[in-house]
């Protein structure tokens, strides 16, 4: 599994959790009345229990999945010493898009490589719309077996091409359909942006800078780097533009249409006033838009601009998705870009504000097809690549969004995730993150290591390849490639 | 009252036109982008092919789905038709798009009511596909010549209730209405498309087509057709492979045409407030509802221009406050009712309007309040005397060039170049260029340029224009030559050449100075030390200001820019391995010969005139690899809308150095680490975008967005800086512009603490005066924002009567300056003095007459304070 065509796949490796005690659905209550007898041991297939020195101790909480196990410890125990329980702390998390279920599976997937497969919805969320309200139809054919490396899917090729205009730009493929949204340096912590830049590397795809400058950390992963050009025009060069193999112009969020970059002074701290040259303390606010772009001309201006520092150069424009969405994609597909990047609503960290995360842009499933359509009909559809985003978050998200008629997706937020992120929305306050990966906290930064970062990375996207697979084999497709498009594999619940 | 009856009278009357029209909940225009527009007006009638040159270049302005022009006042004799004729016919052109249409349509909307003087059907190449690029057939035009005929307009006065107007105003609304019908009838936007009306107007027509502008001029064989002003329009929509040309601008009111560069808010909200006046566009752009409502002001409710242009770009904010209370008065009213017509967003307008009543052709450019769309205007006097509205400036000096090589009277150089401020007490942020009748030739009318309140824009008295071709005698001299230019030469003296030419310009005529060039270009191939004697002293002519007596300016610096570019054109190419010298000559001819320099070759000389703009075969292109392949000394010259120099080179540039001449573009210096560029003329926009280090030497003004997200860099700028300077800059930029900005500089400036290796800005507000000599300006700086939600750096302001004021300010203060600011900033100011000859002593401390102390004449802008750090002990950083 790890050989496809020519490109080596990482290895998972299980990279446990930074914490003691990671939350997990359950907890196992164990009472004094437990005789140590080792039974619970014995037939746990999740290893959620362990006999240390003669007695029994319920060692991996978060590994038990509850009303789904075979062999329920809490029935067999002779003494009934074990009480099964929901983890408080587990529904306290999320939110609607991102409930508790999925981070629990993320995590899972970013220790073992592997989407769980009892006790966690890792499909699909709870908010009821958008991803969560679409399913994907697979044909009456039986359900084989596709667990294992065998199912038809195994070897589908999952890898997709960026530039498609034929010109003298680089011919990039991506192996895998995503590759890393644009996170700021600033925004999460370096450790944070080298893990997912390393884990980009790993998979033989790409990881966006943001637009808070490009740390010479980085380096080594130049190739797998894309720079972004966005609003404020922050730490970006010419020798930033020119060392990479995309450009990015960041023209909106769809997480925050209308508004520009903002950090807060707080997390300016001297580090990132550095990078961005700018003042400590002074919140840094990127305008909205670019200044020197008021219009689809100037904007054609502005890729030749790119395109005469760094010739060779993929241009992605990211754009958020307003009514007149397919407009936009077919005017960057005028001005020479090669990759249209929608963002759509649901996307963005803590830091975008709620009133505009809420309330602005079009669902980038409604955004998606609309483009694809309106380029299909103009006959420039397989000229340029379409990259979708915002609040996608499982494999399945990847899927639908695909099958909506997206090529690639860019991801953001899960990778955070993988970095058991809990979704607490404080990404902006104060030096950001308790969990050292939305910070430019110097100490809470430390919480996360490079290695571990990437592994968890590379373990959780090596699950989103398998189950890709699997899906794309029970689909009888060879490739994603395929699937773009093809909405007949989906449907709604409401409107079917 | 009795005007207002009429508006009324005219609105209620086309309540009928309207009830079969949908009243849609949400108005929406097809998507559309941003546009290339330009227009010139001149004193004679001149061919079409001029209006070529400007379009082309504005190529990447549009992208081929709509292009159209139109032509205003004309020789009669072009047209066939008598003078009377012209002058009182409406010319209606309607184009067909479906084959056979056009007698039904004659038989129901033209014979019933229209008495035509000349039909005919516009002449045309004979296969669209002969002319390169245009894709889509253009529509046939039939031009009509048309009166409304008595009985005909008598009915409709009597039915429609327009007993008050005159007869002229009732056919004129005819007309309109006439016009109306057939488009509702022949065109709809999303279905059927026969024929619609292009114009018809009095003395002017429109044509457009599916394609660029210039392919208007080709395919209706307009090359050598005649009319005062020309006004065309790149369009770049973003929708549909095949467009309809009735998309396309210009668009018409009655007697005006419009082109329009941007896109408005507030479609919506604009269409309904003309719903509410019975108007209805049809056509799905924001331009149709701009030229409807200046229709609508100015023939309906007859307001002035002046306040035709206040309905559209209300003047704002603090400018407002600077009205005198009368004007307050009015202008609050017309904000009052007409605050909902106001388009908003980016925009730019350029009108061509036939001021029937006053005989008056006018030529107007109008920005927005916020200035969010470049323009240029130019104004070229002479015996042949041309008005120019662009997008870029670049297609002024086309149109120039283009004009001139037909008419010598014409020059290459206009005799001013301005940017208007948007909204603004100080020039209201337009232009106008009228077009008026002179006594003795009909075809020969006298060109002024006014701004929106009227007061005149006029060039230096007194001053003759060169005129190639004519005869200047020779007054023999002893020992034949008049020009003693050899002597300076021989002793290699650059600066005495320098003033001796300066002194020369006194007693010389034309052909002294010329004679003077030519013995500068004869020494200039003598040698390479002779060449940079010659080049160092033209170029410092061309640079500097001075006076030049009884000669204009502009043709001064036309011949100064002749000679250069014919010395530098005469330098040796690549091929020639053997030749002398250090510098090497390549073209877009020569450019197989490239390669890297050999080791006496020193500088590149790039005729860019050939090349494309952008892309991959560019000249920037060719320079960026010319650098690494080892070449770092550079001369750019013949520029015609090529863009982006000194992009690419990459980081760590230093000692590489570009001179710039003729017409520079876009974004030239953005991303520049360490090159030195010199402009020798005005910039365009986006200069210096995120410009890390180096240095830029702008001998002239600048456009839009400049220095935008700026790190560093040493830049002095001559003149003026558009909009929207410095936004968005950090680090350590390092800025002297000796005149003043138009709003928005520096907002957002992040550049640290300037004392401590962080950047400013020093704003002289200095400007010259038609001797060359600077004198500061009235004001320093006319608009507000400035410094606004700035956190580091600082602006050094030259202001010792302090008439900058604390409302022109967001988050910044005013201070004195400390002797370490001054310290700080006189090395710059050295530097500058150097560059442009604007003395520290003489000039920027003098105030009235008597030299001041730099702490009374200068004043900081700062950075109010941020959020005070408590002391708890939780800030980490100090």
């Amino acid at each position: 599994m790890n050989r496809d065509g020519g490109f080596e796949f990482p290895l998972v490796k299980r990279t446990p959790s930074r914490f003691r005690n990671p939350i997990g659905k359950y907890r196992l209550n164990r009472s004094t009345a437990c005789i140590a007898c080792g039974k619970c041991v014995e037939i746990c297939p999740y290893g959620v229990h362990s006999m240390v020195k003669g007695k029994v101790v319920v060692r991996n909480h978060y590994l038990c999945v509850g009303e789904d196990c075979p062999n329920p410890c809490h029935e067999a125990c002779p003494v009934k010493a074990l009480a099964l329980r929901r983890n408080p702390d587990f529904a306290v998390m999320g939110d609607f898009r991102w409930p508790p279920d999925l981070i629990v599976s993320t995590w899972r997937m970013a220790e073992f490589g592997q989407a769980p497969d009892k006790g966690l919805e890792y499909r699909i969320g709870e908010s009821g719309g958008g991803f969560d309200k679409l399913r994907i139809v697979f044909g009456p054919g039986k359900a084989e077996d596709d667990s294992g490396d065998k199912h038809e899917g195994a070897k589908a090729d999952l890898g997709v091409k960026l530039n498609r205009r034929g010109d003298n730009a680089h011919r990039i493929r991506i192996e895998v359909p995503f590759y890393g949204g644009g996170m700021s340096y600033g925004s999460v912590s370096i450790n944070t942006m080298l893990s997912r830049v390393k884990a980009a590397t790993a998979l033989g795809t790409f990881c966006c800078t943001g637009e808070g400058g490009y740390p010479d950390e980085l380096k080594p992963y130049d190739e797998h780097v894309i720079t972004q050009v966005a609003t404020g025009l922050f730490g970006v060069r010419e020798e930033t533009i020119q060392r990479v193999k995309i450009v990015e112009f960041k023209y909106a969020q769809g997480a925050k249409p209308g508004l520009g970059g903002h950090l807060l002074g707080d997390k300016v701290t001297p580090g990132v006033a550095r990078m961005r040259e700018a003042v400590v303390g002074y919140p840094l606010f990127s305008p909205f838009p670019f200044h020197s772009v008021y219009s689809v001309e100037d904007h054609k201006k502005h890729v030749d601009w790119i395109k005469a520092i760094n010739p060779k150069a993929l241009v992605s424009v990211k754009v958020s998705t307003p009514t007149d969405v397919d407009m936009v994609a077919v005017g960057s597909y005028y001005a020479g870009a090669h990759i249209i990047h929608l963002d759509g609503s649901y996307g963005g960290t803590g830091a975008a504000p709620d009133i505009a995360k809420k309330n602005i842009a079009m669902p980038i499933e409604y955004a998606v097809p609309k483009v694809h359509r309106f380029l299909t009909e103009e006959g420039v559809r397989d000229k340029i690549t379409v990259v979708a985003s915002g609040g996608i978050r499982t494999p399945h998200d990847v899927a639908k969004i695909i099958a909506l008629g997206a090529d690639a997706v860019c991801i953001g937020t899960a990778d955070l995730v993988a970095l058991e992120c809990i979704r607490c929305h404080n990404c902006e306050s104060g030096r950001g993150c308790a969990r050292g990966i939305a910070t430019t906290d110097p100490e809470l930064m430390d919480l996360v290591s490079l290695d571990w970062g990437a592994q968890r990375i590379v373990n959780m996207y090596s699950a989103w390849c398998k189950e890709l697979r699997r899906i794309l084999g029970r689909l009888g497709m060879k490739s994603i490639r395929e699937l773009v498009g093809k909405r007949e594999c989906l449907i709604h619940l409401d409107y079917n | 009252m009795r005007s207002l009856n009429n508006a009324d009278a005219i609105l209620a009357s086309r309540k009928g036109l309207l009830e079969d029209q949908p009243s849609d909940s949400r108005y929406e225009t097809e998507a559309e982008g941003g546009c290339g527009v330009t227009g010139f007006a001149c004193s004679i009638p001149v061919r079409g092919r001029h209006i070529f040159e400007p379009s082309s270049q504005m190529h990447n302005r549009g992208n081929g789905r709509g292009g159209g022009i139109a032509a205003m006042g004309f020789d009669h004799r072009m047209l066939g038709i008598s003078r009377e004729a012209l002058n009182e016919d409406y010319i209606l052109q309607i184009a067909v798009l479906e084959e056979g249409v056009i007698d039904a349509l004659e038989e129901q909307f033209i014979k019933p009511f229209l008495r035509v003087d000349l039909r005919e059907r516009l002449p045309h190449v004979d296969d669209y596909r002969d002319i390169k690029g245009l894709e889509t057939a253009p529509p046939e035009v039939f031009r009509y010549l048309v009166r409304v005929r008595p009985e005909a307009l008598n009915a409709f006065v009597e039915k429609k209730g327009l007993h008050g107007l005159k007869s002229r105003e009732a056919e004129d609304e005819f007309i309109y209405q006439n016009s109306f019908l057939i488009n509702k009838k022949y065109y709809e936007p999303y279905g059927k498309k026969l024929a619609f009306v292009l114009s018809h107007g009095r003395n002017f027509f429109i044509l457009k087509i599916v394609g660029y502008a210039e392919q208007v001029v080709q395919y209706y064989k307009l090359d050598d057709f005649k009319a005062h002003i020309w006004i065309a329009h790149q369009r770049y929509p973003t929708k549909g492979r095949v467009w309809h040309p009735a998309g396309a601008h210009p668009f018409i009111g009655l007697n005006e045409a419009l082109v329009h560069n941007g896109d408005f808010a507030n479609y919506h909200s604009v269409t309904e407030y003309l719903r509410q006046k019975n108007i209805h566009p049809l056509f799905l752009t924001d331009t149709e509802v701009s030229v409807l409502l200046f229709d609508l002001y100015s023939r309906v409710y007859r307001y002035p221009l002046e306040y035709v242009i206040e309905a559209l770009a209300p003047t704002m904010e603090r400018d407002f406050d600077q009205l005198d209370s009368e004007k307050q008065s009015i202008y609050r009213a017309i904000q009052a009712t007409h605050i909902h017509g106001s388009p908003d967003g980016p925009w730019f307008f350029i009108v061509a309007r036939n001021d029937t009543g006053a005989g008056r052709l006018q030529l107007i450019g109008i920005t927005d309040t916020s200035m969010l769309r470049p323009q240029v205007f130019a104004l070229h006097d002479g015996q042949v005397q041309v008005g120019l509205i662009c997008s870029e400036k670049q297609a002024i000096d086309a149109t120039l060039k283009s004009l001139s090589e037909e008419d010598p009277r014409v020059g290459t150089v206009a005799d001013r170049y301005w940017n208007a401020r948007g909204g603004s007490h100080t020039d209201g942020g337009s232009f106008i260029f009228n077009l008026d009748e002179t006594p003795g030739d009909p075809l020969e009318r006298q060109l002024t340029c006014v701004d929106k309140f009227g007061r005149p824009i006029s060039v230096p008295a007194g001053k003759v224009p060169y005129l190639p071709g004519t005869v200047y005698y020779l007054m023999p001299v002893e020992d034949g030559g008049r020009s003693e230019a050899s002597r300076f030469f021989e002793l290699q003296q650059p600066d005495e050449l320098y003033d001796y030419i300066l002194e020369g310009l006194k007693s010389w005529d034309y052909s002294g100075f010329m004679e003077c060039l030519k013995d500068i270009r004869n020494w200039a191939l003598k040698g390479e030390a002779h060449f940079d004697v010659a080049l160092n002293t033209l170029t410092r002519l061309l640079d500097m200001r001075y006076p030049t007596y009884d000669k204009k300016r502009r043709s001064v610096l036309q011949m100064l820019n002749q000679t250069l570019e014919n010395m530098l054109r005469n330098l040796p190419t690549l091929e020639d391995t053997e030749a002398q010298g250090s510098y090497r000559f390549i073209d877009w001819e020569t450019r197989h010969l490239f390669r890297g320099p050999s080791y006496n070759e020193k500088a590149l000389v790039i005729d860019a005139s050939l090349f494309p703009p952008e892309g991959d075969n560019c000249d920037s292109r060719l320079l960026a690899e010319a650098y690494l392949r080892g070449w770092r000394r550079f001369i750019v010259l013949g520029l015609r809308g090529q863009r982006f120099h000194g992009c690419g080179l990459g980081a760590d540039s230093g000692g590489v150095r570009i001179d710039i001449f003729g017409s520079s573009g876009d974004y030239l210096a953005s991303g520049i680490d360490g090159l030195s560029i010199y402009v020798h003329g005005n910039a365009q926009d986006q200069l210096g975008q995120i410009m890390k280090a180096g240095k830029l030497v702008i001998y002239g003004d600048v456009g839009q967005t400049f220095m935008y997200g700026a790190k560093g860099g040493e830049v002095y700028v001559m003149g003026n800086a558009a909009g929207r300077p410095l936004i968005n800059a950090v680090g350590k930029p390092r800025v002297v512009i000796n005149g003043t900005c138009l709003d928005y500089l520096a907002e957002s400036f992040m550049a640290g603490d300037p004392h401590n290796g962080g950047g400013f800005v020093i704003l002289n507000a200095m400007t010259f005066d038609d001797e060359g000599n600077a004198v500061p300006l009235a004001n320093p700086y006319p608009g507000s924002n400035l410094f606004s939600l700035a956190s580091g750096g600082a602006i050094y302001l030259r202001d010792p009567y302090r008439l900058v004021d604390d409302q022109q300010l967001n988050g910044g203060e005013i201070v004195p300056i400390s002797e370490d600011d001054w310290r700080l900033v006189l090395p710059y100011l050295n530097e500058n003095e150097m560059l442009f000859g604007i003395s520290i002593d003489r000039d920027l401390l003098v105030v009235d007459g008597e030299k001041k102390s730099p702490l009374e004449v200068y004043r900081k802008v700062r950075p109010r304070k941020g959020l005070e750090k408590t002391d708890d002990g939780l800030d980490e950083w100090t």
